[in-house]
C-alpha cells in the first residue's frame, strides 16, 4: 500500500480525475473530501462491504419455498400511490347494474 | 424474447420490460439487465430477475409495505444516473433476505435500496450515504 503524509487541506490525485483531499483532523478522526467522476462510486467500506453481503444472501435465498406462508404474516400497509404488482384493487364500474 | 430461468422455467420477456441497471448490483456489477416478475403464488414479494444469468434473482419489497416511514433522501446528481425527473416514476425496493424455513426471521436492506425509473426503464441500487438504515432490518420487529 502507498503511504503519504498529508496536512489540513492538501491533497492527493489519483489519475487525473479522482482528488482526495484532507478537510479535518481532529483526534483520530480524518475528515476527507472526495471529487471523483460520477461513474466512480465512492463508499465507506464497510458499508458497502455490508450491502454486498446481503446481496449476496440475498441472491442465495431467493426460494420459492421461502415466499409460501409470506402473503398471510405480511403486516397489511398497503402504499398510497403505487400498485407494483401491477394487480388493482377491485372497484365497481359506474353504471353497472 | 425468450429466457431460460431456474425458478419460473422459460418464460417469454418483451424488449420493453426489461430494468438496465448500469452498474448492476453491489457484488454483481456485470448483471446488468433485469425483470420485475411478481411473486407467482402472490403476496407483497416480487422477483428481480436477471435476465443475463437465469439463476441469479433477488426477491424485493417495497419497503412502504412494512415501514411506512420510510424515506429515501438523494441528491440531484444521484437523480441524474437514473434520469429521474419526477417522483411518480421512481419505484423504490428493498432487497430481501428470507432464510428458507423461517421466514418470519426476514430482514430487509434498507440501506441500499433500489430505485428504478418505470419511465426510462433504467435501475440503480443507492447506498444512502447518512442514513440510520440498517443492511439487516427486521420486518417482524419482535
Amino acid at each position: 500500500m502507498l503511504v503519504l503524509s498529508r496536512q489540513i487541506n492538501e491533497s492527493i490525485m489519483i489519475g487525473d480525475s479522482i482528488e482526495v483531499t484532507i478537510v479535518d483532523v481532529k483526534g483520530d478522526k480524518v475528515r476527507i473530501g472526495i471529487t471523483a467522476p460520477r461513474d466512480v462510486p465512492v463508499h465507506r467500506k464497510e458499508v458497502y462491504l455490508a450491502i454486498l453481503e446481503e446481496n449476496l444472501a440475498a441472491s442465495k435465498h431467493a426460494d420459492f419455498t421461502a415466499l409460501a406462508d409470506i402473503g398471510d404474516m405480511f403486516p397489511q400497509h398497503p402504499p398510497k400511490k403505487t400498485n407494483p404488482s401491477g394487480r388493482h384493487p377491485k372497484q365497481d364500474k359506474p353504471g353497472k347494474s | 424474447m425468450k429466457l431460460e430461468t431456474t425458478r419460473f422455467g422459460p418464460i417469454e420477456i418483451a424488449e420493453d420490460e426489461i430494468y438496465s441497471f448500469p452498474e448492476g448490483l453491489l457484488g454483481f456489477a456485470s448483471f446488468k439487465r433485469f425483470i420485475l416478475k411478481p411473486n407467482p403464488t402472490g403476496g407483497p414479494m416480487l422477483w428481480l430477475q436477471s435476465v443475463d444469468d437465469g439463476s441469479l434473482a433477488f426477491i424485493i419489497c417495497q419497503p412502504q409495505l412494512f415501514k411506512p416511514d420510510y424515506k429515501v433522501s438523494l441528491r440531484p446528481e444521484d437523480l441524474g444516473d437514473i434520469e429521474l425527473t419526477k417522483v411518480d416514476e421512481a419505484l423504490i425496493y428493498a432487497v430481501m433476505v428470507i432464510p428458507k424455513d423461517k421466514p418470519r426471521e426476514m430482514t430487509a436492506n434498507l440501506q441500499g435500496p433500489l430505485i428504478l425509473n418505470k419511465t426510462k426503464r433504467l435501475g440503480k441500487q443507492f447506498v444512502l450515504l447518512n442514513s440510520d438504515y440498517s443492511t439487516k432490518y427486521k420486518v417482524f420487529q419482535e
